[in-house]
This record gives C-alpha cells, structure tokens and sequence, in this order.
C-alpha cells in the first residue's frame, strides 16, 4: 500500500504544480459562470437555469478535464522516461497503475469540489436555497467522472493519447445513450446488427446511471429541482461504477504488466 | 567461492518493430555473471545492447529468450528490486519536484519511515554535492546535475547492488571523478556495482571486470589483466571484427 499511496501522492502534487491543470480550470470555471448570464436572459426561471446548466456544465467539463488527463497519465510516463527511475523502484506493476488512477482519482475530486462549490456560490447569489439534492447530483457526476477516468487509462495503457482520447470519448457518448442503444438491441432482434448492439450495450457503461435530473428512474421522473434520486441510489450507483472500475483498471494492468517498456 | 548477485544465462532479446512486425534482434546469447564486492564495467559501442540488458535486469524489458537472476530472485520480482538501486541512462524524472522531493518519493516507495527519509535524503544530498541545488526544481537543473540525483536515488534504498546505465554520461572532468569516487566508495562498503559504458578510462580505472558486447552479443568478458593488449585494443579488436 505504501507504493500506491505514494505514486497517488505525486501524481496529485504533480497535477496541481500543472499549469495546463489551471488553464482548464479556468475554462470550467468560466462555463459556470455564463450559466448566470444565460439564466439572466431568462424570465423568471434563473435558479432553475442555474442550477440545471451548471450541473450539466459541471459533468461535461469534469469529464473532458478527465479524459485529457487520463489519456496522458501513463503515456506521459513512458514519453518522459520518468517511468524508468519508478518502476524499479520495489513495487508491482499493478500497484503503478492504480496508484496513478488513485492520485489522479484524487485531483478529480478536488475539481468537481471546486466547480461544486462554485456551482453553490452562483446558487446562493441568487437566493436559492440548497439542499441535498445537489449534493448527490454531483456526486454521481463524480462517479461518471471517475468512471470515465478508468476507461481512459484502459485505453490508454495499449494505445496513443490522440486515440485514447478518441476512443474514451466514444464510450462516454455511447455510455450516455445506453438505454436508446439496448432499446434498438432489442427492436433489430436476431439479425447482425441486433448482434453487435446487444454486445454493445452489454460492454458499455452506463452513464445514464449517473446523470438522471430530467429524466425517469424505474418509472418515476425525478429532477433535482424536485423528487431527486435518494442516497439509496447514489449507492446502487456507486457499486456499479466500482464495478466497471475493477473491470477496466483490471484490463489496464493486464495490458501494462507484460508491456517492454523501451 | 564468492556469491554471484547477478547471472545472465543465454539471455536473449528480439523487438518485433512497425506494420510489417519486422524482427530486430538486440541481445543474442548473452551468458555473464557479476560475483558480490564486484564493479563490474559493462562496455560496448552505441546500440551494442548494453541498455536493454539493463533493463531486462531491472524488469522494464522482458527477455524472449534465456534467463536472469538478480540477486537470487528473477528480475522485476519485488525482493530483487528492494535491493537493487537503478540508474537509467540520460535519467529523467518529474520536472515539477525538487531533488529533495524527489528523493522523499523515492524513500516512500521503499517504505521509509519520516524519519529515515530525512535522513537519508540528508546524507545522499550531501554526498553527491547537490546541497546548493536541493530545494530547486529539476527543470532548472543541468546535465550533470540530473545524473547526479539520478545517482541519488539510485542508492536511496542502500541497495545491495547498483546498476548504472551510463553513469558518467553528461559530466565534466571533475563530476566523473566525484562519480567514480561515489563508485568506489559503494564498493569498500560492500556493494557490488554493474555499469554500462562506452568510455573506457573510467573502466580501467574502477572496475574488477570487463565484459565487452557488440551487436547484442558478449564477445569477451574478464579482468582488465586478462585482456593483455589493454582494454582499448581489445574493444576496438571486438567493436571491428
């Protein structure tokens, strides 16, 4: 364990000594503040507006900070050599990889807890009360975030970050359509294509699970404005994302452990 | 009989390269063994397999064929690498961190306690004379600095064997010295030292053997008395033939 907390250390200390970390921040940042303009031009419906074109700012920003990062977190070892003086070091390959995804799990978490807490500041600018609804909104954005991070570094540990990156971003729009893509499972029937879409929906995450505001949830709507999803599910939904996470950082290290590291 | 820290049996090595899976083979029946107290100079021209040797030994590369001991265990196994210290050629390291840090890290990854870590960060800081530059980020450090925290953290860990990949690559007359010095210092200790280079002054005046490898196979191996018409000859002799 010392060996994986202590590569989860550095790789937080060496994101946050990162400038291109802050630039992205920055980016993020701004994309929640012009939620307060585009909920100005509204009639009445600021916080409302607010608070839903934060959260979807808060996911997407999150997950795209986590796939520009994740695609690089072990290619940037192995570009920059600095895997050479590490790895030698006495530790098992497995325990490399998972603390690199624990360190940079770690910086994804201080990120959503800023944006978050901006979101909080936009919210309370404008008088809104908050509650736990939005505590566990973006909580399970953290989870798809982090998911997404583990699929990021699967790809990662075999590809280049360019295709990483194109390939994790596929998985994250396929992820988000996973009901439509079972749906038309089931509508193709037993042909090819049916085939390919049930094997599809069967490898993909799920990442409805995790942005449900707006939408149904075993019948019922639920909106964060409203009947939100209760902690019951925020924990179904973490078992599910712990499991697709030993599914894909399990894959990584089967890729990196046999990986002639030149 | 001495112990032997570190045996190559055979060892062998083809990289398979681009769309065509071309095969380039980089070691080819490479059998030496390094005995314990030994500074054991491994010597060859650019691209003889020196690093990749190197690197089978530490467990970066997997050999396609042989087999490799270091230290009684098979290399890249965690009790060979707890007492095996590591000095990649031309090192690079997290360009964000200090040496200190970096050495703290380091410490961490073989299990240290605070208290240790200091310690030992201390000494090591002082020993290969980086205290003027410790608390610097390693992006503003030079060649020679860089190799000398490589040296560092290399014996971080107080290892019982030292492999160094280039060690005197990047230094000025005076550095090389201080290295060699740092070398053989590790060696009245007790420790047993397996280096690559291609710069033959410092072999003859270090190291208790010599194996010469060309073109990823070990022509002649010895002590410098063994090889009669002197080191330089004979590697030219083999590096030409």
């Amino acid at each position: 364990m010392n060996a994986i907390a202590a590569i989860a250390r550095n790789t937080l200390r060496e994101a946050i000594r990162d400038k291109v970390l802050y630039a992205l921040v920055f980016f993020a940042l701004a994309g929640l503040c012009f939620t307060l303009v585009l909920g100005e031009m509204s009639l009445g419906e600021q916080e409302r507006l607010t608070l839903d074109l934060g959260l979807a700012a808060l996911s997407l920003f999150g997950v795209l900070i986590a796939v520009f990062l994740g695609v690089s977190l072990l290619y940037k070892e192995l570009e920059r050599k600095t895997v050479y003086v590490i790895l030698p070091k006495p530790m098992h390959r497995w325990q490399f990889v998972i603390g690199k995804f624990a360190g940079m799990v770690a910086t994804l978490c201080l990120l959503v807890a800023l944006m978050g807490a901006a979101l909080c500041g936009l919210l309370l600018l404008q008088r809104a009360s908050l509650d736990g609804a939005l505590a566990r909104a973006i909580l399970l954005c953290l989870l798809e975030i982090v998911v997404v991070t583990a699929i990021a570094i699967f790809f990662s540990s075999w590809s280049s970050p360019f295709l990483s990156g194109l390939f994790t971003l596929g998985v994250f729009v396929l992820g988000r359509n996973a009901d439509e893509i079972a749906a038309l499972a089931t509508r193709a029937g037993d042909t090819a294509v049916g085939l390919v879409l049930r094997a599809l929906a069967a490898c993909l995450p799920n990442l409805n699970l995790f942005y449900v505001s707006g939408s149904e949830v075993e019948g019922k709507y639920v909106s964060v404005h409203g009947a939100f999803v209760d902690w019951g599910y925020v924990g179904v939904a973490g078992g599910y994302a712990a499991l697709y996470l030993w599914a894909a950082l399990g894959a990584a290290v089967l890729l990196f452990r046999k990986r002639d590291l030149v | 009989m001495a112990e032997v820290v570190l045996r190559c049996e055979a060892l062998s090595k083809t990289f398979v390269t681009g769309l065509l899976r071309r095969k380039v083979s980089a070691l080819r029946d490479v059998t030496l063994s390094v005995e314990r107290g030994e500074i054991f100079g491994f010597v060859g021209p650019n691209g003889a397999g020196k690093t990749t040797t190197l690197k089978i030994l530490t467990g970066l590369v997997f050999p396609t064929g042989g087999s490799a001991q270091v230290l009684g265990s098979a290399p890249g196994d965690v009790a060979a690498k707890r007492r095996t210290g590591f000095l990649p050629e031309s090192p690079y390291f997290y360009e964000t961190l200090t040496a200190r840090e970096l050495l703290d890290f380091v410490g961490r990854l073989f299990g240290l306690d605070r208290a240790e870590r200091a310690r030992r960060v201390a000494d090591l800081i002082d020993r290969v004379g980086l205290r003027d530059a410790a608390d610097r980020r390693l992006r503003g450090h030079s060649k020679g600095m860089l190799q000398r925290v490589g040296l560092a953290q290399a014996m971080m860990g107080d290892p019982d064997l030292l492999v160094l990949d280039e060690p005197m690559s990047g230094l000025d007359p005076i550095g090389r010295k201080e290295v060699r010095d740092l070398i053989a210092e590790q060696r009245d200790r007790g420790k047993t030292i397996f280096f690559s280079t291609h710069i033959l002054p410092d072999v003859e005046q270090l190291c208790d053997r010599v194996a010469i490898i060309v073109r990823g196979a070990v022509r002649r191996v010895g002590t410098l008395d063994e090889m009669r018409e002197g080191l330089e000859q004979a590697f030219v002799r083999e590096a030409t033939r």
